[in-house]
């Protein structure tokens, strides 16, 4: 059969050229697709089978025109000899487009794993991103009360009037706060960085063994009364609470002690507990006084008749009304002692009457060794409402104290103050031996003395005590064995303008 | 038994034996027409891959799926040709003139005459198959667009 050859030649050379365009094409597009979504391996796919189709579109296209080109050009034979060549390519081309498409179900199933596993990571993400939402909300919840509570602990520890130490496992300061700095008189730098013990602080240091030992025993100690010893001498009076800290989160041992001063309040119930015992001293005193007073004035009036009659056993009557008299006076003192507002009061001079006292007692042969210095106070007059014979009376006592306590030979100061809440203090001060701390609470009991017998009577500083409480005043004393005592008398100052 | 007799025979029996076999010409076009059979196979299967994970619903793989289709279509006239052009050798063609050929055929039958010379028109297949391939790219890249454009907002 005998044909047109043109309809094959233009659809082979135009569908060659077509084929070799669209191919370029479809590459484009693959590669714009994998571009957009590097991970999606279907679109790798695509990329990889529009390569194989780039590949077979040009060596069948351009084997196709070249084989017109060689027959019309009358080279048939070339062609044929090179015709095998370009048909393998075309061969391998195809083979490798099907290959590529037979890993398509390979590569979906990838690429749909792939997806899922990056949906889950997706999710996981988000719920991880929730989660550290959350904890950062709790952290920044959890910091904010720590900090509440910190700042809560550290008011309590700088504001609280009590001592609070915290030490470390050998009880050496690590924190002390402004009470305890105050209480115990040290610099905080010195006990910190000194690292000072809290043994240190008590005057005796068997009471602190004592104290280490039942904590070491039982772990924490309970209002423990202990005395303090301040870098200035002053002696306070403590009650000190303990316990261990074995701390947390890698925190070493501590111990943590809170302590009271207790100085003032025991002096108080001192004070209130000497003023029962002396009151009630007073009432049982006054009510003996009474009951042997009026014997011993008619035992004194008949003796004293008897002897006007120059009786026989003279010398026997003299020593009894001696001993009567004697007996008068204890009386006396007694109710002197418990008497109650029986005496006459009025406007009395404190610096005139000790100042009569001083040059009284100054001409004694008993003061003659001893340096007496009065320091009174100047200004306004110390007036008070009293009894100046009285009052006079307590002073020369306690002179007469002093002067038995420096025995004969030392310095008594006397000084008088008026304090701004209006109150008169006479201060009577010596530096003999001082007075034994067990003593301190009974110098002021009737009949207590510690003079040699037949030297004091023990009356002497009762009866002042009675006196200065009729006076609504208050009478103290502070004494260090062989130092010295101070006896310190408050009386109120009168107000009425003279 | 059978491999004991077999082992026996090629011991106690030998043979001149060729290392390199020798290939027939015809290997050549059998090669390629397996290749053609490949590529029609794989186009099948990805006509019902696509099916198979429901990819069909978008219109680029849809493209894509028309694609393989003109690809079988074309493998078709392409073995069919080669069939009777190369492998049983039916047909041959002569080029008379500038524009004019004829087509011989064994039997002088015009039918196949006329029915290869169809064949032969087969870039009217694989070109739309190229183009199918292309627009169903072009269209998958469109949705791509949109599907980013989704995630940006």
């Amino acid at each position: 059969m005998i044909t047109s050859f043109i309809p094959i030649l233009a659809v082979d050379v135009l569908g060659s050229v077509a084929m070799v365009v669209i191919a370029l094409l479809s590459l484009y597009k693959a590669r714009r697709l994998r571009e957009m979504d590097p991970d999606n391996a279907v679109f790798l796919y695509l990329l990889w089978i529009s390569v194989g189709f780039m590949i077979f579109a040009l060596s069948r296209s351009l084997g196709h025109i070249l084989r017109q080109f060689l027959i019309l050009s009358s080279n048939a034979e070339t062609w044929h000899a090179i015709s095998s060549y370009t048909g393998s390519v075309n061969t391998v081309s195809f083979m490798l487009v099907g290959l590529v498409t037979l890993f398509f179900k390979q590569s979906w199933n990838i690429n749909e794993k792939i997806h899922s596993s990056r949906k889950k990571l997706e999710n996981t993400h988000i719920k991880l991103m929730d989660l550290n939402q959350t904890l950062e909300q709790k952290v920044i919840e959890r910091t904010e009360r720590l900090t509440s509570s910190e700042h809560k602990c550290r008011r309590i520890f700088e504001q609280s009037l009590d001592t609070i130490i915290v030490t470390d496992y050998e009880f050496k300061v690590l924190e002390i706060n402004p009470a305890g700095i105050a209480l115990t008189g040290y610099p905080r730098d010195e006990m910190i960085i000194k690292k000072m013990s809290v043994g240190s602080f008590f005057a005796d240091p068997s009471e602190w063994d004592k104290i280490t030992n039942k904590i070491a025993l039982k772990e924490y100690i309970l209002n423990e009364e202990a005395e303090f010893l301040r870098p200035d001498n002053e002696s306070l009076l403590v009650l000190i609470t303990g316990s261990v800290d074995y701390g947390a989160f890698g925190c070493a041992k501590s111990y943590h002690f809170i302590i009271k001063n207790v100085s003032e309040k025991r002096q108080m119930e001192r004070q209130i507990a000497q003023a029962d015992k002396l009151a009630a001293l007073g009432e049982l005193s006054a009510g003996v006084a009474h009951e042997i007073n009026n014997p011993l004035g008619i035992i004194l009036g008949y003796t004293q008749l008897l002897l006007k009659e120059e009786p026989e056993h003279k010398d026997d009557l003299k020593i009894i009304e001696k001993h009567v008299q004697n007996c008068k006076t204890v009386v006396s003192d007694l109710l002197s002692f418990s008497r109650k507002g029986s005496s006459k009061m009025g406007i009395v001079d404190i610096n005139k009457v000790v100042d009569g006292v001083v040059n009284f007692l100054s001409n004694h042969s008993d003061f003659r060794n001893i340096e007496m210095t009065l320091n009174p106070h100047t200004g306004d007059r110390l007036n008070i409402l009293g009894n100046e014979q009285e009052l006079g009376q307590v002073i020369v006592n306690l002179l007469i104290n002093a002067c038995h306590a420096v025995e004969g030979k030392g310095k008594i100061g006397i000084a008088t103050h008026k304090t701004v809440q209006d109150k008169i203090l006479i201060m009577v001060k010596d530096n003999g031996k001082g007075v034994e701390k067990k003593n301190l609470s009974r110098i002021f009991d009737p009949f207590f003395t510690t003079k040699p017998v037949g030297q004091g009577t023990g009356l002497g500083l009762s009866v002042g005590y009675g006196i200065i409480k009729r006076h609504q005043g208050d009478i103290s004393v502070k004494s260090s064995e062989e130092k010295g005592t101070v006896f310190t008398i408050s009386l109120p100052a009168d107000r009425t303008k003279t | 038994m059978v491999l004991a007799l077999a082992t026996a025979g090629l011991v106690f029996l030998p043979l001149n034996v060729y290392a390199t076999q020798l290939h027939a010409s015809s290997e050549g076009i059998i090669t390629h027409q397996i290749g053609h059979l490949f590529f029609l196979f794989s186009m099948v299967a990805l006509i019902f891959t696509i099916t198979d994970k429901g990819l069909d619903r978008q219109k680029g793989w849809r493209l894509i799926q028309y694609s393989a289709f003109f690809f079988i279509l074309w493998n078709l006239d392409a073995i069919t040709a080669h069939f009777f052009d190369n492998q049983i050798h039916a047909v041959k063609i002569e080029n008379i003139s500038f524009g004019k050929m004829r087509i011989i055929t064994n039997n002088d039958s015009s039918l196949l005459a006329w029915f290869y010379y169809v064949l032969k028109l087969d870039h009217l297949l694989c070109v739309p198959a190229m183009l199918f391939l292309y627009k169903g790219l072009s269209n998958l890249v469109e949705d791509q667009k949109q599907i980013m454009a989704k995630k940006d907002t």
